[in-house]
């Protein structure tokens, strides 16, 4: 399988002197594409650092990342903003949308980025996403007449406007209510079947057991990196117990 | 603890606390300035005058005099305190070489006097009354600076020497602005010079109650006494004096105001900004329950703090630089006896800043109230802002590209946001066009139609001479026989009687000829263009209680003739009060003639006036532009000194303002910043937002702010060239300067203020504001 990101011997450390402190150490990860990977872990155990350093949103102190073949620290900042733009869908926990525009505006403003000739096309794609993740009622209004599941959709609509390879989610079910973050999942996991990698960050076993992958970790390091499809998951019950006896033994 | 709070919250935003402070400091120095500047004008003035013994009621007059009835006059007229006659010796400027410089191009009236004996004193530079000493010359005060004379420099006049004994001070002629300079002799001096030019008679009285001044006007015309030549009172004397000064202090007024209203918005702005970045804590306070009148404190502490500092500062910089804006005043009028009063002045001035400051942010703190704690505790921030995002859509947007329209949307969304801005540029370009629309008007050729000056090139007066009928002809033939002259009228001034209404008869001066070949401006009205018409001078029309179409009745050679009134114009020419006619007289003296002429090639006005100039030595031959150069030239040159301070001042404040707001709105939005880095969007794009929305404040802040000068600061403009005598007015405006160069100098600065202050919107870490 294709890798499509490669991150070797990252370290990133914050702050200086008394108040160091190491964030990642050292760590080593491949996502290959297509995948379907949460990172989990306890709060600053470095897993959003780890996200925002594989997709480029934040620099390392060591290590490399490359993405499809291209190392991100060789790369200056537009090349950066670019990949970004081109390859990379991202969705936050909180939904990121600018408050001078209204949804649909929302949606397309990265692929208008200097695009905007085929603006045709890009709200064509723009109204089959909102139809798909069930907000085409929406397009025309403000960002602040809606509620935060259907931003969050919103959101997943702008990350994947530019046909992405991979969609990063830093906790994107983690201001929504329980069935509405499931609802979130069942998108995600639609995305994924249609060959869109996603790497999300969560500290919630319901969500993550809906991946296929988990990356744990603790203290700045990946500590375990669980396959389900290796035990032949398919029951979410028994993914979740099976991340909490994980979770246990490495203490979270 | 007050103390401490303020001292960290001002080291925390110093760029903002230093730009509200220099703000406030130019705002206390600027009114301070005015203060210190009025009183000083005001005070020194009234010491001049009343050194002086400036008269209260002049009349000019030229031709055979009978002191014995004037005497009488006096005597019976209970409210005459003192009345004297000068001699004044009008004398050619050719005549008149001083250094090695010759007077002969000069436009004003120079004349001899020697030192009066009851009033209107010429003063030396101390105050003291000068005693010239034979040999000794005392010259006018205005022509050390301009015709760069000295102490000590050789004069001639009319052949005979003197040495320039020093300087003096006339109280009714030191101002370019009236038409006559007096130089100072001995008595000796003057008895051998008296043949040599033409005495003109100074009829001067003192008045016990000044406040009748115009009964006693009104008494001496219906008197029939001596009136051949302008009349001047008291207070005529005191505004030529105050006026170039006067309109120095009216400008920087100005800007002060406008410089208070910016530190105002900018206060607010940094104010509400404030509030937003605290707003939770306001809510918590709120909420533990502390009372909203002790968070006022602080925050009104704090600016009280900046306020004070910035008045002190002011304060400081006020008094260092009233010595250069003072120059002018102590020079021509004297050391002011006030000066503590000033600095009492310039300190009520800077302590009503320093009020005005503060009840100002106590008045934007009232929305701590409705500061709501469950609201600013939950969300952090105002939910209050409304989003206008209708009808400007990105996905229907085909013109602009993404970065601009973006920067274009957010200043509509944001309208309340960027008004602070938007009228910070306006008052800018304000500030920027009108003064120098002003110097532009008052500076061209144009603006002497205001006067009652038609638009030529060259004048020739002929006046204060024998037989003005002949010498007129001469200088007529000559004329229609020269081809370099484009155009041409004479207009011949005479003295007639006016009929009133009740009854009594009063000298007026018109001028005869066809007015229509150099128009001036009519305030109502226009030039006289039959027989029976005739144009009056404002003040001849107030004075007269004449309007538009009503008859005035003259008496010529005996018999009442009947005149429409066809125009009201103003006039600054001999007195203000003059008229205009076209009907033709045989019957009376002529006072004396004007030729405006107009050259077909402008390059030829050396040549032509020096040949004229020798052709006719009794005629007084200017050429236009220098007339006006030496009438108005002081009052240009501090116009012109202002509007280029104005030009300054305003590209300072739209730099400052700009750089202050752009760098606060990058910090007010930097999660946003960070989200549209995060999609993909390069530093450069979001410069170029920003840039945006900053030229699209500007484009509007120039327009309305050029369309404001042109209307609202024209009504302003005309309220001060109204001070001028000129009633109607309408700016002349030079369209490079005013609507290409101005706005392109802002533009650049603006342009250039918001790159530099934006840089810091690339530095923004998408981690650092998105991450959980």
């Amino acid at each position: 399988m294709k890798k499509i990101i490669i991150g070797e011997h990252i370290s990133k450390t914050f702050g200086e002197g008394q108040k160091k402190h190491t964030v990642l150490k050292d760590v080593s990860v491949e996502i290959n594409e297509g995948e379907f990977v949460a990172i989990m872990g306890p709060s600053g155990s470095g897993k959003s650092t780890l996200m925002y350093a594989l997709s480029g949103m934040d620099s390392i102190d060591a290590g490399t990342v490359s993405f499809n073949g291209m190392e991100l620290s060789a790369l200056n900042e537009q090349s950066l903003a670019e990949l970004r733009r081109t390859k990379m869908g991202i969705v936050f926990q909180q939904p990121t949308l600018l408050k001078n525009l209204n949804i649909l505006d929302n949606i397309i403003l990265p692929a208008m980025r200097n695009n905007r000739t085929s603006v045709d096309n890009i709200k064509k794609k723009a109204r089959a996403l909102m139809k798909k993740v069930g907000i085409s009622e929406l397009e025309k209004r403000d960002i602040t007449q809606v509620s935060g599941g259907q931003l969050q959709r919103a959101g997943i609509c702008r990350a994947l406007i530019s046909n992405p390879q991979i969609l990063f989610g830093d906790e994107p079910t983690g201001a929504l209510n329980s069935k509405s973050a499931q609802d979130i999942m069942d998108i995600l996991a639609e995305i994924n079947a249609q060959g869109t990698a996603v790497l999300l960050v969560t500290h919630d076993p319901q969500i993550a057991a809906r991946t296929k992958r988990v990356l744990f970790m603790r203290d700045g390091e990946i500590v375990n990196d669980l396959h389900f499809n290796r035990f032949n998951d398919t029951n979410i019950d028994s993914k979740i117990d099976k991340l909490m006896v994980e979770m246990r033994e490495i203490g979270i | 603890m007050y103390y401490k709070i303020i001292r960290n919250d001002i080291a925390k935003s110093k760029l903002i606390s230093l730009t509200t402070m220099i703000f406030v400091a130019v705002a206390a120095m600027l009114v301070a300035l005015s203060a210190i500047l009025v009183v000083n004008l005001s005070s020194g003035l009234d010491t001049l005058m009343k050194q002086a013994k400036t008269p209260h009621f002049m009349q000019m007059h030229i031709g055979d005099i009978d002191t014995t009835r004037l005497q009488e006059f006096a005597t019976k007229n209970s409210n005459v305190e003192d009345f004297q006659v000068l001699e004044f010796l009008n004398m050619d400027g050719s005549q008149i070489t001083i250094g090695n410089r010759s007077f002969a191009s000069n436009v004003q009236d120079n004349g001899f006097s020697i030192q009066s004996e009851k009033f209107d004193y010429l003063l030396d530079l101390d105050g003291n009354i000068i005693n010239a000493a034979d040999g000794e010359l005392y010259v006018p005060l205005r022509y050390m600076k301009d015709n760069d004379i000295k102490v000590g420099d050789k004069a001639t006049i009319s052949g005979k020497p003197f040495t320039v004994a020093g300087f003096l001070r006339d109280s009714q002629m030191n101002s370019m602005l009236s038409s006559s300079k007096r130089f100072l002799i001995s008595k000796d001096d003057y008895a051998a010079l008296q043949n040599l030019g033409r005495t003109e008679y100074l009829i001067e009285f003192r008045l016990k109650d000044l406040s009748k001044l115009s009964a006693f006007e009104t008494a001496y015309t219906s008197a029939g006494l001596e009136a051949n030549g302008p009349t001047i009172t008291y207070p005529l004397f005191k505004m030529l004096n105050a006026l170039t000064d006067g309109l120095m202090i009216a400008i920087i007024l100005g800007v002060s105001l406008l410089v208070v209203a910016i530190a105002f918005m900018c206060i607010r702005f940094t104010l509400l900004a404030k509030i937003e970045e605290d707003y939770r804590e306001i809510g918590v306070m709120k909420a533990i329950g502390l009372p909203v009148v002790d968070i006022k404190k602080i925050y009104l502490a704090k600016y009280a703090a900046i306020a004070a500092i910035g008045s002190v500062i002011g304060f400081l910089c006020s008094l260092l630089l009233k010595g250069l804006l003072l120059e002018n005043i102590r020079l021509y009028m004297g050391e002011s006896g006030n000066s503590f009063i000033a600095l009492l002045f310039g300190i009520a001035g800077i302590a009503l800043v320093f009020l005005a400051m503060v009840t100002y942010v106590n008045r934007v703190l009232k929305r701590f109230r409705k500061i709501s704690a469950a609201e600013a505790i939950r969300f952090g921030t105002s939910q209050e802002q409304k989003i206008n995002t209708k009808k400007f859509y990105l996905s229907s947007n085909r013109l602009f590209n993404t970065n601009i329209f973006l920067g274009i949307k957010d200043v509509l969304a944001r309208k309340k946001l960027y008004t602070t801005m938007l009228t910070v540029l306006v008052m800018s370009a304000f500030i920027i066009i009108v003064p120098l629309n002003l110097y532009n008007t008052i500076s061209s050729n144009n603006f002497i139609k205001y006067m009652g000056i038609g638009n030529y090139d060259m004048r020739i007066d002929v006046q204060q001479t024998e037989n003005i009928a002949y010498k007129t002809k001469q200088i007529l033939d000559a004329i229609n026989n020269d081809n370099s002259i484009a155009k041409h009228t004479v207009l011949t001034t005479k003295s007639f009687k006016a009929k009133m209404e009740d009854g009594t008869q009063q000298n007026i001066k018109i001028e005869l000829g066809d007015h229509s070949i150099f128009p001036i401006e009519y305030s109502t009205g226009r030039a006289p263009a039959s027989q029976h018409e005739m144009a009056l001078s404002a003040l001849n029309a107030d004075e007269l209680s004449k309007k538009i179409g009503d008859s005035i009745t003259l008496i010529i050679a005996g018999k009442e003739k009947n005149f429409t009134i066809s125009g009201i114009y103003s006039d600054i020419t001999n007195g203000g009060k003059t008229a205009k006619a076209m009907f033709a007289d045989h019957s009376t003296n002529i006072m004396w003639t004007v030729f405006c002429l107009e050259l077909s090639d402008k390059a030829l006005m050396e040549d032509r006036m020096t040949a004229y100039a020798s052709q006719f030595p009794y005629a007084k031959i200017a050429a236009i532009h220098d007339y006006v150069f030496q009438t108005f030239g002081s009052t240009i040159d501090a116009v012109g000194k202002a509007s280029r301070t104005a030009i300054a001042v305003a590209l300072f404040i739209a730099v400052l303002v700009t750089m202050l707001f752009m760098k606060m709105l990058v910090a007010k939005d930097r999660y946003a910043i960070a989200v549209m880095k995060a999609l993909g969007f390069t530093n450069a794009d979001i410069a170029v937002q920003y840039a945006a929305r900053s030229v699209f404040v500007l484009i509007i802040g120039i327009v309305i702010g050029t369309l404001l000068a042109n209307t609202l600061g024209g009504l302003l403009a005309g309220a001060v060239i109204s001070s001028f005598g000129a009633s109607s007015f309408t700016f002349s405006v030079n369209p490079i300067a005013a609507y290409l160069l101005c706005p392109l100098l802002m533009s650049c600065s603006v342009l250039l203020a918001t790159i530099l202050s934006t840089s810091g919107a690339g530095k923004i870490k998408i981690s650092d504001h998105i991450k959980e």
